[in-house]
């Protein structure tokens, strides 16, 4: 289900590897999501100055360490924001709720420009898919 | 007066100071489960062997932290390994534990879902060690 393009993934592609993977086994809503995607994301953390590409291929996962080319999302945002995107709440129609203390705080961040998706706008329901596969909530 | 590091003297102190944090209480409310730290020796920096801590915490109360051995902390359900220097630097708030597990310079075993979603309490069980002075054992 999910695989590393490395030898040699990194720690940080591990985690996120091994949390996509663990999320989707456990949930069936999440499998249902994992198993209709199709996008290639990049996620870089800047203020460690490491990033991943999963590129997500109807139900398999291949993460790349580092930014690949050809991403349909790429988020940028520091390590303790990474880790509230992957506590946002699901709500109603599967919609990430950004109405309580964590949405409140990403939603905060995306205004401020501490939180940087590339390609947000034109991929809005990739998006919601990618963080309700990728939220532990 | 400062308690020597990674003591039974270190580790009853942070279990107090884990119990008077209303944040921790908070933030780890349904934790469940154990956690041992392993503290890889470094010879070198006046700190020859491993030792583990292992923290028996319940639903946002530390109802056991103790000394132990590297073994003993790796039978807990979660278990963060790093070597002592490293320790020390999370301690002192220079390396932030999740950007640490995220870089690799901590490891971590354990089921991830949870403890991504335990984030804030495991940042405020590190803000606990520095609510006390600390000796270290390659400053003495």
């Amino acid at each position: 289900m999910v695989e590393y393009a490395s030898k040699e993934p990194s720690a940080f592609a591990e985690m996120l590897g091994g949390l996509i993977g663990a999320n989707v086994t456990a949930r069936p809503e999440k499998k249902r999501d994992f198993d209709t995607l199709v996008a290639r994301v990049g996620i870089w953390v800047t203020d460690i100055d490491e990033g991943v590409t999963l590129a997500f291929d109807a139900g398999k996962l291949t993460v790349y360490n580092g930014l690949e080319p050809d991403r349909t999302i790429t988020i940028r945002a520091e390590a303790e924001t990474v880790m509230s995107l992957s506590n946002l709440k699901i709500g109603l129609f599967g919609m990430p709720v950004y109405y309580d203390k964590v949405g409140r705080g990403v939603a905060a961040k995306l205004v401020q420009g501490k939180l940087k998706i590339d390609g947000m706008l034109q991929n809005i329901a990739t998006l919601n898919r990618v963080t309700r596969i990728f939220s532990v909530q | 007066m400062a308690i020597k590091a990674f003591t039974d003297e270190w580790a009853n102190q942070l279990k107090d100071e884990v119990n008077k944090s209303d944040v921790y209480k908070t933030a780890a409310k349904g934790w469940k489960w154990t956690v041992g730290l392993v503290v890889e020796a470094e010879p070198d920096k006046n700190f020859p062997e491993a030792r583990g801590l292992v923290m028996d915490l319940f639903d946002g109360a530390a109802r056991d932290i103790k000394l132990g051995s590297a073994v003993d902390a790796q039978k807990c359900d979660f278990v963060i390994t790093a070597p002592y220097s490293r320790w020390k630097q999370v301690a002192k708030l220079e390396l932030d534990a999740t950007k640490g597990m995220l870089q690799g310079k901590l490891k971590l075993k354990g089921d991830l879902p949870t403890i991504v979603r335990y984030t804030k309490a495991s940042q405020e069980l590190t803000v606990c060690t520095t609510r006390f002075a600390t000796e270290w054992p390659d400053e003495q």
